[in-house]
């Protein structure tokens, strides 16, 4: 017995027992059995026991000095009896107090007696922990015999080649070059691109033009935060206040109560897109002239300021206080009434293209590189003849104006607005989903948005997880892919720079196609 | 002429005097040194002039007009331009792209130029890129553009923030240590170059340096600062042989063995 395959064993069965005591067994259980259509949850609870021994036999086997074959059942031995030890000890245990009607859930508020029989698989105590024991050992043993298996057999390293030979040879084909090297290729690709989009909201339904057109208006806010982050490295953590303002403004400007102005939707949509953007620039003419941590924190503190205001009772008959804004106008266009879930979809697809359209021009223009080069060094910046301030609040105002504009879409969509849709929560789903996609570059902000509005969108269940979640996705990524899902090219080469073999293949691609 | 008269300018931090009554006259197309021992407030003087830091006292008057409350942009749009002691350059940008930003205050386009793609917006960016491309080959970078400046060797980095400073179209270039961190070699390059900036752009160069051998070599006038005060000022052959100098470097200590080595 290694201390170091212990040690594995002792780490896995404690991840586990956390993973239990937080419900995510129970969860796991009951996503697998919807998914599945299973009889009970049980598989899918223990499936995720399983596979992590499982995986804790790999990792076991991977700091372990020696590869030989008995060294490895050995390893994997240990790690299941250390991992099956807990896990039985703990079934055992809960299984009993939970048939003496001891009340688990009065500390432990997910072990509820349904998560406890899925534990037990519904049998005594006794038996569910000498049958977790088993299940422990054989995953451990498992684990470390496929990570042998990977080593001798060189999966991976055969897999890549034949991936990247794959890759290589639908390139070599004659179809695919010779659509590369086609003059209009690009106009092609951007043809089919825009029609997929223009017909998508016909055939998606209710349900997925209104989850989508959410997703759609967070991808505007990942653009518009996007300016203010990633290109001029302003770290804004109050983004939602100007979302608020311009939901605010569409509100209060088209709905009956409590003013009764009634404007229509298209005068009301500007307004709300220049008072965010002013009041960027009134944000940012104090803020701007502090740097790094403290704009951060400053920027933070104002968000909460304009959604405790929205909230507060001195402002209930400007605003509508705790109780929002209800009947929020909708666009109307020759008669026509364009307010619904599919219309607004056109609207806000239509928005991203002229968000992303303009922030892509700025980005490669003299704006653009005297907002990278704050970003960079703003002292430098400003002795290269840089107005810096000047530059700043252009970057805060276009930031706030495109929020803005995604806000007054989003009170005139869903028809209200109320001070709980502006809570810090949504800065930080911005920020998060900017820096997962990939900070600075424009489709990863779109994939950014999908993963992190669209898939718990998608996967309810999962909704009291979503902070664990986001947490651990961004850990993970830092660690893994600091560049974001989809990197802008940029910052793929400043990262990955010294990573010279992960640059020769591209560079290899593109010669070839000369 | 004088391109740049500094009168008594005075700097200070908290109860330190870092920089206290200099007085000099830089002439127009001259290469002009100011040296010293460490701490002896040359960078602080060069900040001086540059905006960062607003004197206390006295007056930078900088082609006529006066600099001080002048924002650094706007004295950087007047014709002065730097480098810095440990290179500063932007890092994440490419070669090109640090040149360019050098230019920004000689642009025009704005954001609605740059999102509609007008066509004086397109004109503009396609005779920047040309100049910026000029500049490269200038400062013998030929072939480098694409490259990220953190890429770049250590003497080309020196001659990118040399190249940036000179897309502002400066009258005077201030050099904070340019040969910092060189080999001889490298320093008899930088040298040569610095007299080519001079005699091939007839740009004007205050010139801080610790490097005694640059300074004789290339200076027509030396100021000494020691402890912020001007405590001398003449020819190379003048300051070489001066007491005070000789003393202020003496009492730091091995400096002087450079003086007298050349």
């Amino acid at each position: 017995m290694k201390r170091t395959s212990l040690e594995s064993g002792l780490l896995i069965g404690c991840l586990s027992l956390f993973f239990i005591v937080l419900g995510v067994t129970s969860l796991t259980g009951s996503l697998v059995q919807d998914w599945f259509k299973l009889s009970s949850p049980i598989l899918g609870g223990w499936l995720l026991l399983f596979l992590m021994t499982f995986w804790g036999g790999t990792l076991a086997f991977k700091k372990s000095p020696s590869k030989s074959w008995s060294e490895t059942l050995r390893t994997g031995l240990s790690v299941g009896l250390v991992a099956g030890i807990m896990l039985a000890l703990t079934i055992w245990g809960l299984g009993t107090l939970n048939a003496q009607a001891v009340p688990i859930r009065e500390w432990l508020v997910q072990l509820t007696p349904a998560a406890i029989a899925m534990l037990t698989m519904g049998r005594a105590p006794v038996v569910a922990a000498l049958l977790m024991f088993v299940v422990m050992l054989l995953a451990g043993i498992g684990g470390a015999a496929w990570a042998y298996a990977a080593l001798h057999y060189q999966w991976r390293s055969v897999l890549n080649t034949r991936w990247l030979s794959a890759r290589e040879s639908v390139i070599n084909m004659s179809l695919v070059q010779k659509y590369q090297q086609h003059q209009y290729s690009k106009q092609i690709a951007y043809g089919v691109g825009a029609l997929v989009l223009l017909t998508a909201p016909l055939y998606l339904g209710r349900y997925w033009n209104y989850t989508l057109g959410t997703v759609g208006l967070y991808v505007i806010l990942g653009l518009g935060l996007n300016v203010v982050v990633g290109m001029a490295g302003l770290l804004d953590l109050g983004y939602v206040a100007f979302f608020a303002i311009g939901s605010y403004t569409m509100a209060l400007l088209t709905a009956p109560q409590p003013h009764d102005i009634v404007m229509s939707f298209w005068l009301a949509l500007p307004i709300g897109v220049l008072l965010a953007a002013c009041a960027g620039v009134l944000l940012g003419i104090p803020v701007l002239r502090m740097r790094g941590d403290y704009l951060a924190i400053v920027t933070l503190g104002f968000g909460e300021i304009i959604r405790i205001l929205s909230k507060s009772d001195v402002l209930t008959d400007f605003s509508g206080g705790p109780r929002g804004v209800r009947a929020v106008g909708g666009p109307m266009l020759f008669g026509l009434n364009l307010n619904n879930e599919f219309y607004f979809m056109y609207f806000i697809i239509l928005g991203i293209i002229i968000v992303a359209y303009a922030t892509h021009q700025l980005q490669r223009s003299r704006v653009g590189r005297a907002w990278m080069a704050i970003r960079e060094d703003e002292d430098v910046a400003e002795a290269m003849g840089i107005n810096t301030l000047k530059y700043k609040l252009l970057a805060f105002a276009m930031g706030s104006g495109f929020a803005g504009f995604s806000g007054a879409l989003f009170a005139s969509r869903n028809k209200f607005t109320g001070p709980e849709d502006f809570t810090l929560l949504v800065s930080i789903n911005v920020l998060s989903l900017v820096i997962i996609g990939g900070m600075g570059s424009i489709p990863g902000v779109i994939v950014g948005a999908l993963v992190l509005k669209g898939l718990p969108e998608m996967l309810r269940q999962l909704d009291d997880y979503r902070m664990l979640a986001f947490g651990g996705l961004l850990v993970i990524m830092m660690i893994l892919r600091p560049e974001g899902l989809i990197p802008s090219s940029r910052r793929k080469m400043e990262l990955h720079d010294d990573e010279s073999e992960a640059l020769v293949p591209d560079v290899l691609v593109e010669g070839g196609e000369v | 002429m004088n391109l740049l008269e500094s009168h008594k300018v005075t700097k200070q931090f908290g109860g330190l005097l870092a920089v206290n009554t200099v007085s000099l006259n830089v002439p127009e197309n001259s290469i002009f040194s100011v040296i010293g021992p460490n701490g002896a407030g040359k960078t602080t003087f060069f900040n001086c002039i540059t905006g960062f830091y607003k004197p206390e006292e006295g007056d930078l008057i900088f082609n006529g007009h006066s600099l001080v409350g002048r924002r650094p942009d706007q004295i950087t749009a007047m014709g002065i331009a730097r480098t810095y002691q440990n290179i500063r350059l932007f890092d994440d940008m490419t070669a090109i792209e640090n040149i360019l930003v050098g230019q920004h205050h000689r642009l025009h386009s704005g954001i609605f130029g740059a999102v509609f793609q007008l066509v004086g917006t397109r004109q503009e960016e396609k005779k920047a890129l040309e100049e910026a491309q000029e500049l490269l080959d200038f400062v013998g970078l030929q072939g480098k553009g694409d490259i990220f400046a953190k890429n770049l060797p250590y003497g080309d980095q020196r001659r990118l923030e040399i190249a940036r400073a000179l897309a502002t179209k400066p009258k005077l270039l201030l050099l904070d240590e340019p040969t910092a961190g060189m080999n001889p070699v490298e320093t008899v390059e930088m040298m040569a170059f610095i007299h080519h900036l001079r005699d091939e752009l007839g740009i004007t160069i205050l010139l801080i340096e610790h490097d005694m051998k640059l300074v004789m070599g290339v200076s027509e006038w030396i100021v000494v600062l020691d402890y912020g005060m001007n405590i001398a000022e003449g020819t190379p052959t003048e300051i070489r042989s001066n007491q005070r100098v000789i003393e202020a470097y003496l009492g730091r200590g091995s400096d002087f063995a450079l003086v007298q080595g050349d």
